[in-house]
């Protein structure tokens, strides 16, 4: 069961931040708790100080201008999931959030606790890698923006340092010509494998291509082999296979409790074949559902 | 005539079928009595009750498989501030504290050895359940690992480590088997039978298959995890408890705590579900020892975790060989399977022999020959679960029948109208011939599939037809009190545990005195004011415990006609009983003015009884079962040959039940039957590491059970009334067969899509590589096959 903790409430993040320091290893960030308050009952973690940073005004906003794409760390999956802003502007990360976990998960879950625990199960850290997206972190020694890809330095560890707080997630959003798909693998909990493809055509050919896995390893990365024997080609299914073929080899996996290391490379070759042809249809302008 | 003024009683209709005369309610799909309560949170659960002077227990648990305890020291969290008692294996050695009802191998808590990662090896009673756990920290125990037996295969092997000294082990109160003989090594049971000469119908036979499969462990999750308050007093105990069977938990606790039944009272609140979860004894004997220590009542709530150590469905492997004439006529099938109990029987023996009951399935065989043994391994126990031993070997069965028919160039229904039983045939020699027409359901599932149409790729369809030898001993009592202003008490010890059993019970009182369903209450399980039930499980209570409640309101009945025949001067013949009144003709009596009339003044009541019995013999397991409860079922399913997951696109359950009494619980039990079932057969699996026996999945995390979202997209369920039940108005039981029909026919319509399942679950991993050895053996030659 859950030990006795105190909870902070802080009104700043500068207070979280302080909050953060004082307190050292004993103190662990509360926004959301779905991941954390589990690891707590089960007794794998325990941390008598909770820094619960909900009470922290203007951390949940979610905004588009710019070509950017703002989302504040402390918007829930839910919320995620019905702006329109987000369906507007990238619908197939409102597509992502309907489908994380259960609707009591959404509702309490936010995209930043999502990100900060690091559970390499994740599904908006693999697409966010993919879309290059930027973490906004900020403590009371300043503030500084990380490429998704480098935050998420291995299982459950993150780039965040202890007194820092996540406050913004900042997505470039894709120019013309671009399409990306999301494609998981689920039948537990979190999902098995997640691929995200991210195709912008110029003309008959590939002008860049972004292929993200995650769920299989410790954390979600950019395959660069598999973007780099992709561009410059032409799109079309034998290029798709190959691709999806090297996917599969290059891809880290590691040996879990449940599906084996090669049945989980097969499904990085399924899910990458998928994913890099349906972005290729959503690449084409006049195909419905590009973004 | 009598002086009494006749009135008209109420004329409302009392519903669609109210011309049935005593028929009236049963049939129709009543409201259920608890709805409201349960809707609002008013109905209360065990971990809901809150007794003057309750304490909390927590439970300290040992961390391995199998070790000796060298020392306890529990001073430090005795001297927690807040601690009433800590409770370890020395403060029992003044009772016999083994129980079990089916072989008494169980210390309440570990006694210098614990055998399964999660055993009880301390308990602690604190004013709050924080500082019980703290104090739980503070236990030092030291142990000495002892080589584990993990897996089916270690408990078996030669040289295995022994759990128990099998040969000194007693039986239990209720095993119900006959004569419990020891067994060898670390067998707990054997149950083993042979009809026919095997071996001359193999060697005749034109299509052997034959194959080595495996079920695995299977978590029951219900809602709410067991949860039992005990109380201490003056030679007396008192149990409040989230339990299935309070009469066989009132006799365990009776025999250890060394007192007559009449001075312990099981009390029994709602059931947030159980499964075969709650059913026999499970937190109570250490509640009440650690509310004995404590001088205090004392809560344990399981956690999710926890009730996952203190009981499970059966894993088992199995190798079975089915013979058959070329032109498709089952000849003989012969069966070995073992399943895994754990560190301690529970309802091993019972489901070992269920199990070997289910495995020759509703065939007519020339020979068959079954051996089923339970094996104790160093993991947490297994007991009941919804449709055991039929859910264990239908599947299996089934597969089997399904490629002899593919050898024999028949289909999946015209191989199983051929081989069916039929009603009256004998289905095992000296017990119960079979009581359902098996063909005609199953044909009423092919048609729900639209069977022979053409389906697209990657889709395949399967039916599943099975027994489960229900009922357990038919000894069920109840009691019905018809009150001075006309409304009905029903007591019976049933367990409401989410079934409906109340609302079913209403309908039956109802009905039989002519009343309004809202005009009976039915008392909750409380072993000191509701008569004697054995259990509630094995589909038993509304063929049973409902008989019992239909008899006390016969017995009502016949005492409201007695009455009124002195009241009106008149033969009983020429008196009925309507809308809460006594007739004839045009005049009426209601009630209340007829016990008014028979006590001479307004208060007084009249009692019926009713009793359950068995019609011959003892009753006994060999002689039964009380039915043969049908597990039928259809799946359509489809095939991703990428990633190997199957989506199951259409359930079919058909309820061979008798005689509904609720069609809409019939149709609510066989749509969570079938639901179940897919969790068994697609993802359920408790998994032990084979070295240390932890659960790696002891969370619902990891363990994924079905949810709303795996329902298939459609839902066909079909209810047979052929009034063949032994059950009130000819019903009989229904809730598990719907799981083994489900199981099984998803593995058949997988062999029907191209995959043959050896193994369950049958998770997308599995099939992908089923389906890449089928191409691979596709590629390289042609089956073993006499023909």
């Amino acid at each position: 069961m859950l030990r006795r903790f105190v909870i902070h409430e802080p009104r700043a993040v500068e207070e979280a931040s302080a909050l953060l320091e004082a307190h050292g290893p004993e103190a662990a960030i509360y926004a959301g708790g779905t991941e954390l308050l589990v690891v707590m009952k089960e007794g794998l973690a325990h941390f008598p100080h909770l820094i619960n940073i909900k009470t922290i005004p203007g951390l949940d906003t979610i905004e588009a201008s710019d070509g950017m794409l703002r989302i504040g760390a402390l918007a829930t999956h839910r919320a995620i999931e019905r702006s329109p802003v987000v369906r507007d502007a990238a619908p197939v990360l409102a597509e992502l959030e309907a489908q994380i976990a259960n609707i009591r998960v959404r509702s309490t879950g936010t995209i930043g606790g999502n990100l900060c625990f690091a559970e390499p199960h994740s599904d908006p850290a693999t697409l966010l890698v993919a879309w290059d997206a930027t973490l906004r972190l900020t403590s009371r020694r300043g503030t500084r923006d990380i490429p998704a890809e480098s935050f998420f330095t291995g299982l459950l560890e993150t780039a965040r340092e202890h007194d820092e707080v996540l406050t913004e997630i900042r997505i470039p959003l894709p120019p013309a010509r671009a399409g990306t798909a999301y494609e998981r693998f689920k039948t537990h909990e979190r999902p098995t494998a997640t691929v995200a493809a991210v195709v912008r055509l110029n003309g008959g050919t590939i002008e860049e291509a972004r292929l993200a896995v995650g769920s299989v390893g410790p954390r979600p990365h950019r395959l660069r082999g598999v973007e780099a024997m992709l561009t410059g080609q032409r799109p079309d299914a034998d290029l798709f296979a190959a691709a999806a073929e090297r996917a599969a080899a290059d891809a880290e996996v590691i040996e879990e409790r449940f599906e084996s290391v090669d049945y989980k490379r097969h499904l990085v070759q399924v899910l990458s074949a998928r994913a890099l042809a349906t972005a290729t249809q959503r690449a084409h302008p006049r195909e419905t559902g590009g973004d | 005539m009598s002086t009494l003024s006749h009135r008209p009683a109420s004329t409302e209709p009392m519903g669609a079928a109210q011309g049935n005369g005593a028929q009236g309610l049963v049939g129709l799909s009543a409201p259920r009595v608890d709805a409201r309560a349960k809707a609002t949170g008013e109905a209360k659960y065990a971990g809901d009750l809150q007794i003057p002077g309750l304490a909390y227990g927590k439970v300290l648990r040992s961390p391995y498989a199998h070790a000796r305890i060298v020392r306890i020291d529990a001073s430090r969290a005795q001297a927690l501030p807040g601690v009433i008692a800590v409770l370890t294996g020395d403060d029992v050695l003044d009772i016999n504290p083994y129980y079990g009802h089916a072989i008494k191998d169980r210390p309440l808590i570990a006694i210098d050895r614990v055998r399964f990662v999660g055993e009880p090896v301390a308990a602690v009673a604190a004013e709050d359940p924080q500082t019980a756990a703290e104090a739980l920290e503070l236990i030092e125990v030291e142990y000495e690992e002892l080589p584990a037996a993990i897996t089916l295969d270690a408990a078996l092997a030669e040289d295995a480590p022994r759990l128990h000294v099998t040969e000194l082990l007693k039986p239990g109160l209720f095993h119900g088997l006959g004569e419990l003989k020891p067994q060898p090594g670390n067998i707990c049971y054997h149950h083993a039978f042979a009809r026919g000469d095997v071996e001359e119908a193999f060697a005749k036979a034109d299509i052997v298959v034959e194959g080595e499969y495996h079920f695995p462990a299977v978590y029951q999750y219900s809602m709410e995890p067991h949860t039992t308050i005990a109380q201490w007093g003056d030679g007396e105990i008192t149990v409040w408890s989230s339990c299935q069977h309070p009469f066989l938990v009132r006799a365990e606790i009776a025999d250890l705590f060394g007192l007559p039944v009449a001075n312990v009272r099981i009390v029994v609140p709602y059931l947030g579900g159980g499964f075969g979860s709650k059913s026999y004894t499970k937190l109570e004997p250490l509640t009440v020892a650690l509310a004995r220590k404590a001088r205090r009542p004392v809560r344990i709530a399981n956690t999710v975790d926890e009730a996952m150590v203190t009981t499970r469905r059966h894993g088992m492997k199995a190798w079975m060989r089915t013979a058959a004439s070329a032109d498709g006529r089952l000849l003989a099938r012969e069966v070995r399977c073992w399943f895994d109990t754990g560190a301690y029987a529970d309802n091993g023996p019972r489901v070992v022999a269920t199990g070997a009951d289910a495995a020759p399935g509703p065939y007519r065989w020339e020979a068959v020959k079954v051996d089923s043994w339970g094996v104790y391994t160093n993991t947490s126990p297994a007991g009941s679960y919804r449709a055991f031993g039929a859910t264990h070997l239908q599947w299996i069965g089934e597969a089997q029948v399904d490629e002899i028919a593919r050898r024999c160039g028949l289909d999946a229904l015209q191989i199983r109208e051929r081989n069916l039983l039929r009603p009256g045939e004998a289905v095992r020699p000296g017990g119960k011939p079979l009581d359902a027409d098996l063909i005609g359901d199953i044909q009423k599932v092919a048609a729900a599939l639209d069977w022979g149409t053409p389906k697209p790729a990657n889709v395949g369809r399967g039916l599943s037809v099975g027994l489960l030898a229900a009922g357990a001993h038919p000894v069920s009592t109840a009691f019905a009190r018809l009150e001075a202003d006309g409304t009905a008490t029903l007591y019976v010890s049933s367990t409401e545990v989410g079934q409906g059993v109340r609302t079913v019970f209403s309908q039956i009182l109802a009905t039989e005195l002519a009343l309004p369903v809202e005009r009976v209450r039915v008392q909750g399980g409380d072993t000191l004011v509701t008569p004697y039930d054995r259990s509630t499980g094995a589909s038993r209570s509304t063929t049973l415990a409902g008989l019992a409640v239909q008899r006390a309101g016969q017995e009502l009945r016949a005492k409201l006609l007695e009455i009124a025949a002195r009241v009106f001067g008149l033969p009983e013949e020429a008196i009925e009983l309507r809308d809460g009144a006594v007739w004839h003709e045009g005049e009426s009596i209601s009630y209340p003015d007829l016990i008014r009339a028979h006590f001479g003044m307004v208060g007084g009541e009249l009692i019926g009884r009713g009793e359950v019995r068995p019609e011959k013999g003892t009753g006994s397991y060999a002689e039964g079962p009380v039915f043969w409860e049908v597990c039928i079922g259809g799946a359509e399913v489809e095939v991703d040959p990428d990633t190997g997951k199957v989506t199951v696109r259409k359930a079919v359950s058909v309820a061979d039940v008798g005689k509904a009494i609720n069609p809409r619980l019939v149709k609510a039990q066989e749509m969570g039957g079938w639901l179940q079932g897919l969790g068994n057969a697609l993802f359920e699996e408790m998994i032990y590491d084979e070295q240390t026996g932890q659960i790696l999945n002891a969370t619902l995390f990891d363990y994924h059970v079905p949810t709303i979202a795996d329902l298939p997209a459609s839902f066909v369920s079909t209810i047979v009334e052929n009034e063949d039940g032994p059950g009130p108005y000819g019903a009989k039981g229904v809730g598990e067969g719907a799981l083994a029909g489900a199981t099984a026919a998803i593995v058949t319509a997988l062999y029907d899509a191209g995959v043959r399942v050896t193994e369950l679950p049958a998770t997308p991993e599995r099939v992908w590589r089923w389906l890449r050895e089928r191409d691979s053996a596709a590629a390289g030659g042609a089956q073993s096959a006499r023909e």
